[in-house]
């Protein structure tokens, strides 16, 4: 049996281990409310796009057939990129992007499409890498806190691959916010854009009424075309910010519910191991006074 | 002199930058510098990487450097939607050259008449219209 010493030492270490994980909890707890902060200022800004886009596109009479629209013929490479953190102790929040997406690499090449990854993140960056499938291009260092920077460069990569012909679809996975305990994977297609988001009908249907009367009036600088040219890649650029945010925000939510499990998981541990502490105590003490009897026996 | 006010709002994808009357805007659109006045004919322009400035009064200035982006003015409203809209005071000037000299870099390497090579122009303009804005503080 341990002697009282031994125990003493590992609760004070499994305390320790439970300071650290309480304390990641509370820091993963106040990002989280950040992250969440960040995806409602989003939105404003989202729906005004959309707006412009219809506007902009009802007085050019259509959309222009822009390389980012128009799909490609053969579909022979597949751009994959993973969303994922830069840190790990999450829970399931970064392995499970990795799985999808490889499981989806794996499908896209039974069917004769070849893979092509990318990882958002440290951590699928060294995923992909430690199962030999090496990504083309990582971005890392902004998990915690995207800036709509990152998601522009992200968004410029994958246009540019895909109208200079390196990859012929590019598909996102990333886990989808629902809730601090709740996260689910999504996979999205991202290029070629789907004509049909361009200008599906938002939320803001009532400002757009109120404007129909001006419309005719409304001058442009230059032509709605060419601003539609600028406006539609935004698109790519806003989902894949929209991605990067509702990552974060998963992540800081997944690592909130893990740590909260440690935190338990050692209060149950320590419990443990101070009843076996008194129980080592309890057997000394015995062992002690059965000493005790016996010497005084001995000498009577 | 003091000159009617119209309500602006800038609005980036992290959020509401600046929401107050001013009686001038002035920016760069795709074609050239603009000013708008309150009562501006209703338009819709694409705006270029340059300085924001949003005059509050004859005195009252204040300044943005701004990504591309959009302005919409709807007569008493001006609507600006940037992708970027940083105080002068916040660039980092150091940092912008490393990212001009990394966009310059891309550009060379891309071939002619790619979408890579568009991408880093458009970097390295905007950029550049940063740099000049710090470098005017």
């Amino acid at each position: 049996m341990a002697s009282q010493r031994d125990v003493r030492n590992r609760i004070a270490s499994v305390k320790n281990i439970q300071k650290i994980t309480r304390a990641m909890e509370m820091v993963a707890a106040a990002r989280l409310r950040r992250a969440e902060q960040r995806i409602e200022a989003l939105r404003p800004y989202a729906g005004a796009i959309r707006r412009m886009t219809r506007e902009a596109a009802q007085a050019a009479g259509s959309v222009p057939r822009l390389p980012i629209l128009v799909e490609h013929d053969n579909v022979g490479t597949v751009g994959l990129l993973l969303i994922a953190g830069d840190r790990g102790l999450a829970g399931a929040f970064n392995s499970q992007i990795v799985r999808a997406g490889v499981a989806a690499g794996r499908e896209h090449d039974g069917e004769g499409r070849s893979p092509v990854y990318l990882a958002s993140g440290r951590r699928p960056a060294s995923s992909l890498s430690f199962r030999g499938l090496e990504p083309a291009q990582s971005f890392v260092g902004f998990s915690d806190r995207p800036a709509y920077a990152d998601a522009r460069r992200i968004a410029e990569t994958l246009i540019a691959a895909y109208v200079d012909g390196e990859v012929d679809q590019v598909e996102v996975f990333y886990n989808g916010y629902i809730s601090p305990i709740s996260q689910v994977v999504r996979r999205e297609v991202l290029l070629p854009l789907q004509q049909a988001t361009v200008l599906e009908d938002g939320d803001d249907d009532q400002a757009e009424q109120e404007e129909t009367g001006q419309r005719a009036l409304v001058e442009y600088e230059p032509e709605p075309e060419e601003i539609l040219q600028r406006l539609v890649p935004d698109y790519v650029e806003i989902s894949i910010y929209r991605a990067l945010l509702e990552s974060t925000a998963s992540e800081h939510g997944a690592r909130m519910t893990a740590m909260r499990n440690a935190s338990e998981n050692a209060g149950e541990i320590i419990e443990d191991l101070t009843l076996e502490m008194n129980r080592a105590r309890q057997a000394e003490i015995t062992q002690e006074i059965m000493e005790v009897v016996a010497g005084a026996e001995g000498l009577a | 002199m003091a000159r009617t006010k119209f309500q602006v709002e800038v609005l980036t994808p992290e959020g509401e930058v600046f929401k107050d009357e001013v009686e001038m805007v002035s920016t760069r659109t795709a074609v050239g510098s603009i000013g708008i006045l309150a009562n501006h004919t209703p338009i819709l322009c694409m705006l270029d990487p340059a300085e924001l400035r949003l005059y509050k009064s004859d005195s009252e200035v204040v300044h943005f450097a701004q990504a591309e982006g959009y302005m919409q003015m709807s007569g008493t409203h001006a609507l600006i939607l940037v992708e970027e809209a940083v105080p002068p005071g916040d660039l980092d000037v150091a940092e912008l050259r490393e990212r001009l000299s990394e966009a310059e870099r891309a550009a060379d390497r891309a071939g002619e008449d790619t979408e890579k090579q568009r991408v880093a122009q458009r970097n390295k303009q905007r950029l550049e219209a940063f740099l000049r804005i710090a470098g005017s503080e």
